[in-house]
């Protein structure tokens, strides 16, 4: 509802109409020269899939690439079933391990990613247990609970118990009724978060260069080795495919709700 | 506190809704534990061992040594805490000035394409953070098209530079973070009363002056949100100082960094990761106060 008798802002018009191009030419740069035919940066000379063929010839990468996709799963999977029981009880729970629990899954929310990347791989080698994909893995789920909670939380909230308690009422005793009516009605959202957290966990830097091993190390980790070191037209490769990837995902899990006719789904856009 | 008194109601018999509460509390169990274990026992360990000391081998003893807390006084640290405490804090400005108008554009005059807009701001905000500082830092280069375009209308001269400077720092850190500032502030102005401007220019007030004595005060909330979550990760962030600025501009996170994989003195590093979260935490009490004192104004 724009009332068109208000003037147009023409200066927030046109600082906006800058951030967009601002926000996307980096993107466009990676893309664009990841076709380039030669080594450089700046200069366009001429279309090639060079960099692409280099990137598929390279075990390193391509080991890297395996890995993440691994962590991404495990991690999508162990957040999703302690995250979904932990939302639900901590909605429907009113005891003193609830508000223990919803303070303990705010924490990794409000630190600093680095942060949680000391600590966690400080536990690690305090326990003497060496770095390798899986200690990335339980750093990733450590993570990703507080994702899956926090999105599901307003979702179960919003449900109407009265649904749940017509159930019982009808005979389902209280595991069926979560069983066959309430986790039904969460699908979408939980399928949805299901994405969220494997684009997130994909693209996860920092926790994965705190808790990696030395090989094989995950793709952001050897991205940014590899840009440390100056140009690496190949990175542009595997970033172009890294920003589709996660493009994709992002536009999966914001159309979930509506292949679902609009139930649940990811909250993102009003920004709760 | 509605529903505890309705579902009381609802369930008078005792059996099943103890059983119930049993089922709740065993829900979330594994995740409580899990995340009690991990994160909580981790946060506690660096809270120990910078009271610890390495050994002449170099492996990390726990203790209780004040020495890291002492070398944290060096002014070589300070420096560093108050340059990175600057560099966010200038982070949030520059956010703030561009998420508002951004914002205001989309939420007020963004028609049947707001959603559309706002998924075209989240979406590149979820590709690789290190992908995008790649390409960001590549638009900020000697050569790259921001300067060449910037110089071909005469702003900027030949031996301008962004990259290395601590402007390439702080560009780096708007870049990254800035969706923070905007989605709440978006949420804040869409959901603000929009006839409260109206009658700021009904009363005569210039486009300006509603906006800073109507718009700003209506959605001081979303704003004050909007910087708690720009500054948290700007403080913390090592990636911006590392690619786009030099040696002289790094941050309490590259310190952090350099401690545990270069300089292999983790209590130290512990301390300063202490440091960092100390600083972070009177941070956010600034914040928690402002925002009880506008509750507290609006029960009023």
């Amino acid at each position: 509802m724009t009332r068109r008798a208000e003037r147009r802002p023409r200066f927030a018009i046109a600082v906006t109409v800058l951030f967009f191009a601002l926000l996307y030419l980096p993107v466009g740069v990676v893309v664009l020269f990841s076709f380039n035919a030669q080594k450089s940066l700046t200069v366009f000379e001429g279309f090639s899939l060079r960099w692409y063929e280099a990137f598929f010839h390279d075990d390193v990468l391509l080991d890297s690439l395996g890995m993440s996709l691994q962590v991404s799963l495990v991690a999508m999977a162990g957040s999703l079933v302690l995250g979904v029981a932990l939302a639900l009880g901590l909605v429907r729970a009113r005891s003193q391990l609830g508000s223990f629990a919803g303070l303990v899954m705010l924490v990794p929310l409000i630190t600093p990613e680095i942060v949680t990347g000391v600590a966690a791989m400080l536990l690690f080698k305090g326990t003497g247990i060496t770095l390798s994909t899986g200690t990335v893995m339980l750093a990733e789920i450590t993570f990703s609970i507080s994702y899956v909670t926090v999105i599901l939380r307003s979702r179960i909230a919003a449900l109407n118990p009265e649904v749940e308690e017509a159930a019982m009422d009808l005979g389902a005793t209280r595991r069926q009724a979560l069983r066959l009516v309430t986790l039904p009605a969460l699908l979408p959202t939980i399928l949805a978060s299901a994405v969220l957290i494997f684009a997130l966990v994909f693209d996860d830097f920092v926790l994965a260069y705190f808790t990696t091993g030395v090989d094989p190390q995950p793709l952001s980790v050897r991205i940014y080795s590899a840009i440390r070191f100056g140009v690496q037209p190949t990175i542009n490769a595997v970033g172009t495919l890294m920003l589709l990837g996660s493009a994709a995902l992002i536009v999966l899990a914001l159309a979930i709700p509506r292949l679902f006719g609009r139930r649940g789904g990811l909250d993102l856009l009003s920004g709760k | 506190m509605t529903r505890r008194k309705r579902s009381g109601a609802a369930r008078p018999d005792r059996g099943p809704s103890a059983s119930g509460a049993r089922l709740w509390t065993w829900l979330m169990l594994p995740g409580t534990l899990w995340m009690t274990g991990f994160l909580l026992a981790s946060l506690v360990l660096v809270a120990t061992l910078a009271f610890g000391t390495t050994d002449p081998l170099g492996n990390p003893r726990f203790g209780l040594d004040f020495d890291n807390i002492t070398t944290l006084a060096d002014p070589a640290y300070s420096t560093v805490l108050l340059r990175s405490l600057g560099y966010a804090l200038l982070t949030c400005a520059i956010c703030l000035a561009v998420a508002y108008p951004v914002a205001y554009t989309i939420a007020l005059h963004g028609g049947r394409f707001k959603n559309a807009l706002i998924a075209a701001i989240v979406v590149p905000f979820f590709a690789n953070y290190l992908v995008r500082m790649y390409g960001w830092s590549v638009v900020l280069s000697d050569d790259g098209p921001l300067l060449r375009a910037l110089r071909a209308v005469g702003i900027a001269d030949e031996d301008t530079k962004i990259l290395q400077t601590g402007a390439g720092v702080v560009a780096g850190l708007v870049y990254g973070f800035i969706v923070f500032m905007i989605i709440p502030l978006y949420a804040a102005l869409e959901r603000m009363d929009t006839s409260l401007i109206e009658a700021g220019r009904d009363l005569y007030g210039g486009p300006l002056r509603t906006f800073f004595f109507v718009t700003v005060p209506a959605t001081r909330q979303g704003a004050a949100a909007g910087c708690v979550l720009v500054f948290l990760p700007a403080m913390g962030d090592f990636v911006s100082a590392q690619l786009m600025g030099g040696p002289d501009q790094i941050m309490i996170g590259n310190l952090i960094q350099d401690k545990f994989f270069q300089g292999q003195n983790w209590p130290l590093g512990s301390a300063l990761t202490m440091l960092l979260m100390a600083a972070l935490f009177l941070g956010m009490l600034g914040y928690l106060r402002r925002t009880r004192k506008d509750e507290a104004e609006a029960a009023r």
